[in-house]
């Protein structure tokens, strides 16, 4: 059932990679979605048929591949990756939906959306270290070339930045499952059977060391993220929607699911740092969002900041703030592919993003008043406005890990503050006041434009209102995620209490 | 023998004064304009036509009533219509009274001057002993406070005159667009001199205000005491609306207690000339709510070419708003024309130079208006 998902996305990009060259865009805009909305529609199956109670991979599949290797085809879904699953399936349908009719080689387009979201969805289903590794490589590629082709002014640097970092951040990813295996003296990269606990403390740090940057770039992590905001500015609506949407959520992902979960003794020793770590990111990301005049970059740095709480819920460790991370993960993938769609209209429309040049969009006759609302719904629920899942998920962060970390927690919260202070500079310059002259004679709005902000903005407030919906899928296996890593790391400090003694 | 005219080189609407001294129009002549004015004023001419009956109703029916709940439905009571005012789906008689209201506020004319003569409180106290012969208590507040009702007659005669001035405008606006409908109007001068013949040939309509109590007729203003249409209705409005208007009725709100607003109400520059088309905040602001009025009126050929402007019918208003500030520019000039204090053509030097003192007036009043926006 899980390779029908991957299928469906490589077909498709197959079909319009390799259709007659005379296809329009629009056409082939037309069957990416239908191959895209096939993947979303499966997801949504998976889901419902999904039993949140089991806290084993369910909808496993294994298949032996290169025995040498120890490299099996191993795909299976829990709790932590079925909602970003759906997820990616959703906003690959919406960066879709958001493409240019008109943009040029449409083909190679599509092919390669659909196929990077081949690659998240397969490392998302990957249950073999290799096999994500492998995933994890294949969305490399098209999203290089996504931001290459059809980014802006300053694409080339923007993609090949993004290229080198990611590529270093693969080694490091590369090299420690590699450490894990061999070192461990397991003969097979599947996850079930690998148990990397057995190595020295000072081995697993090690690995763990490699793990935290290669996703921490990927995250991305101060003093990581420097790619970041030149890959969002530089890159189309559809791709930023993708990049901040799904593609950093692979990222912590693989930090809770390799990191935490494959080094919880390690995890453990290190927990204290990161959770500093992500207190200077939250406040990095905020500070320089705060001094950003570009609308893209300040939602950009936005994500940095809001990927630090993430870390902090994962380095307190508890059943509730890895719950939080989770939901923080959904969360923010939701506002900010909203924040990204909605100030790519703005840029579509006005041809500026710039806080100097805009102002009063918010004009109910010349301006654009739905979408400004919009973009209100959206800073609110990033500002973690009650009613609203920013709201939940940071609220749920730091319940979970106040206990652990009670100063970090608490500078971290004033990230929230700072994100309602750049966001509030966001709609005070751009939306309030009289429309600035060289805005004067904006085109029209339609709602095309405006339905894929407007259906996240509903999940937004649907979910905000009733988390549950969200939480049931994911709460069991993070428990019992957690719960195993506490047992491990008692554990092990018993054996060292026994050494010392 | 070639006669030179001394060009007004200071003023920086030089070109609109020479303009004017040729006999044109402040909007330039060109099919769209001609099209988007004559379009503009038939459906302010049907929106006047609406609010100058409400006016004489209520000066007529609602004087001295002190909750006219329903002033807006000229008699005519029923839940279906009450559905639809509340609906808001209908004309905004709210606007009539912002004009009004702002004319009573700036004053100037001869019906400001005589609602303040000893002849009239007279009448007024007249009219309120009749109005409330039976009732026993009123009386004693009208000898407690003898300005209290003599005040509502005074609002009253205004709702009659802003109704009668608008009743002669509504004519002018339909019967131009008549004529252009016909074809006989094809030039933006034309349209001016269409506004102007109006005008004129009303210049000396009496204004004249009574109203009937029990069957018997009272006149509060009666025609012996002169009031015409140009010079004590037309003239204050165009005043009070057009130039000065009021700083927190127009598009932009202004804070008094910051000095934003000039201390002196000839000063004033917020009127229909000068307002911002752009509207910024709250809704339900005077110009928004005759913009409102208009779209309903909009003439097919006219509301065509809003449809296809660039944001189509999502900025209707503003659209309608710009158009009505060049049909505006176009009464402007017809008054402006007419009440030359010499003739146009005139070669008498001395009239010359006071025609074009006259229009270098009119001119700096226009400096900071939406004058040149409707000439880009």
């Amino acid at each position: 059932m899980l390779s029908v998902l991957i299928l469906v996305l490589l077909i498709g990009a197959a079909l319009i990679g390799f259709s007659p060259s005379g296809i329009n865009g629009k056409f082939a805009r037309g069957v990416a979605l239908v191959f895209a909305s096939i993947a979303f529609l499966w997801t949504i199956v998976l889901a419902i048929q999904f039993h949140p109670g089991e806290i084993t991979q369910q909808f496993a599949e294994s298949v032996p591949w290169i025995d040498v290797l120890g490299l099996n085809y191993n795909l299976g879904i829990d709790g932590l990756s079925l909602p970003l699953l759906v997820l990616n399936a959703l906003l690959t349908c919406i960066a879709i939906y958001s493409s240019d009719e008109s943009l040029q080689r449409p083909k190679f387009y599509y092919s390669l959306i659909l196929l990077l979201s081949a690659g998240v969805t397969g490392a998302f289903l990957a249950q073999d270290l290799l096999l994500f590794f492998l995933f994890y490589e294949l969305e490399l590629i098209p999203l290089y070339l996504l931001i290459a082709i059809w980014g802006g002014e300053k694409r080339g640097y923007a993609a090949t930045k993004f290229l080198i970092y990611t590529a270093v951040s693969g080694i490091l990813i590369l090299a420690s499952f590699l450490g894990m295996v061999w070192l461990s003296g397991s003969s097979s990269f599947a996850l079930a059977t690998l148990n990397p606990t057995t190595l020295p403390l000072a081995t697993q740090l090690l690995l763990l060391g490699g793990i935290l940057v290669g996703f921490g770039i990927k995250i991305p992590l101060v003093p990581f993220h420097t790619w970041l905001p030149d890959a969002h500015v530089e890159a189309s609506t559809p791709i930023s929607v993708l990049l901040a949407g799904v593609l950093l959520k692979l990222g912590t992902y693989g930090l809770l699911r390799f990191g935490m979960n494959l080094l919880p003794e390690a995890w453990a020793y290190v927990a204290p740092w990161l959770a500093t770590w992500a207190v200077v990111s939250v406040l990095y990301g905020a500070s320089c969002a705060i001094a950003q005049t570009d609308m893209k970059k300040m939602v950009a740095y936005s994500s940095i900041g809001h990927m630090g709480y993430v870390l902090l819920a994962a380095a307190a460790s508890t059943p509730l703030s890895v719950l939080g991370a989770v939901m923080e993960m959904i969360s923010h993938g939701l506002i900010s592919a909203m924040l990204f769609l909605l100030v790519g209209v703005v840029y579509k429309k006005a041809g500026s993003r710039d806080l100097e040049v805009l102002q009063g969009l918010l004009n109910p006759e010349r301006g654009m008043p739905v979408i400004g609302s919009l973009i209100v719904v959206g800073v609110m629920a990033s500002a973690g406005i009650p009613g609203m899942l920013g709201f939940i998920s940071e609220f749920i962060v730091f319940r979970g890990s106040f206990p652990v970390f009670p100063v970090q927690t608490l500078l971290s919260m004033i990230g929230t503050g700072l994100t309602a202070v750049y966001f509030l500079i966001l709609l005070n310059r751009a939306f309030f006041g009289r429309l600035s002259a060289q805005v004067i004679n904006l085109p029209r709005v339609y709602w095309s434009d405006r339905a894929p902000a407007a259906i996240l903005a509903v999940l937004i407030v649907i979910f905000g209102i009733q988390p549950g919906w969200l939480a049931r899928w994911t709460e069991p296996t993070i428990t019992a995620m957690v719960n195993s890593q506490n047992v491990v790391v008692a554990v092990s400090l018993d054996k060292a209490m026994g050494a010392k003694d | 023998m070639v006669t030179i005219k001394n060009k007004a080189v200071h003023n920086p609407l030089a070109e609109y004064i020479e303009r004017l001294q040729k006999g044109e129009a402040l909007l330039p002549d060109n099919p769209e304009n001609v099209l988007e004015v004559v379009g503009i004023l038939k459906s302010y001419g049907v929106v006047l036509d609406a609010y100058s009956k409400n006016l004489n109703y209520i000066a007529e029916h609602q004087f001295l009533i002190f909750f006219p709940f329903f002033k807006y439905f000229n008699g005519e009571v029923s839940f279906q219509k009450l559905l639809r005012h509340w609906w808001h789906d209908r004309i905004n008689f709210e606007y009539a009274e912002y004009c009004l209201k702002a004319m009573m506020w700036h004053g100037g004319g001869g019906l400001d001057a005589y609602l303040d003569t000893k002849e009239f409180k007279e009448k007024a106290q007249a009219v309120i002993a009749v109005k409330f012969k039976n009732n026993p208590f009123i009386p004693g507040i009208n000898q407690l406070f003898p300005d209290f009702l003599t005040e509502h007659l005074r609002v009253s005669a205004y709702y009659t005159g802003l109704g009668q001035f608008w009743r002669v405008m509504a004519d002018i606006f339909l019967s131009l667009s008549d004529l252009y409908d016909q074809g006989k109007i094809k030039s933006i001068p034309q349209v001016v001199e269409h506004i102007k013949a109006g005008l004129v040939a009303n210049a000396l309509n009496p204004i004249t205000y009574a109203v009937k109590i029990r069957g018997e007729v009272y006149e509060i203003i009666p025609k012996s005491v002169g009031l015409t249409f140009l010079a004590d209705t037309a003239i204050p409005y165009v005043e009070a609306v057009f130039f000065r208007g009021t700083p927190f009725h127009g598009t932009v709100s202004y804070n008094a207690q910051g000095y934003q607003i000039p201390p002196d109400q000839t000063r004033f520059q917020y009127g229909a000339l000068y307002a911002d088309p752009l509207p910024i905040g709250g809704a339900g602001i005077p110009p928004t709510l005759l913009m409102q009025d208009m779209r309903h009126y909009l003439p097919e050929y006219l509301h065509e070419i809003y449809r296809h402007s660039l944001r189509g019918e999502d900025d209707l208003r503003v659209q309608i708003c710009m158009s009505f500030q060049k049909s505006m520019f176009c009464v402007t000039t017809a008054t402006i024309l007419g009440l030359m204090p010499y003739p146009l053509d005139t070669k008498d030097p001395n009239e010359e130079k006071g025609n074009r003192v006259y229009l270098e007036k009119w001119m700096s009043r226009l400096e900071t208006s939406q004058l040149l926006d409707v000439n880009k």
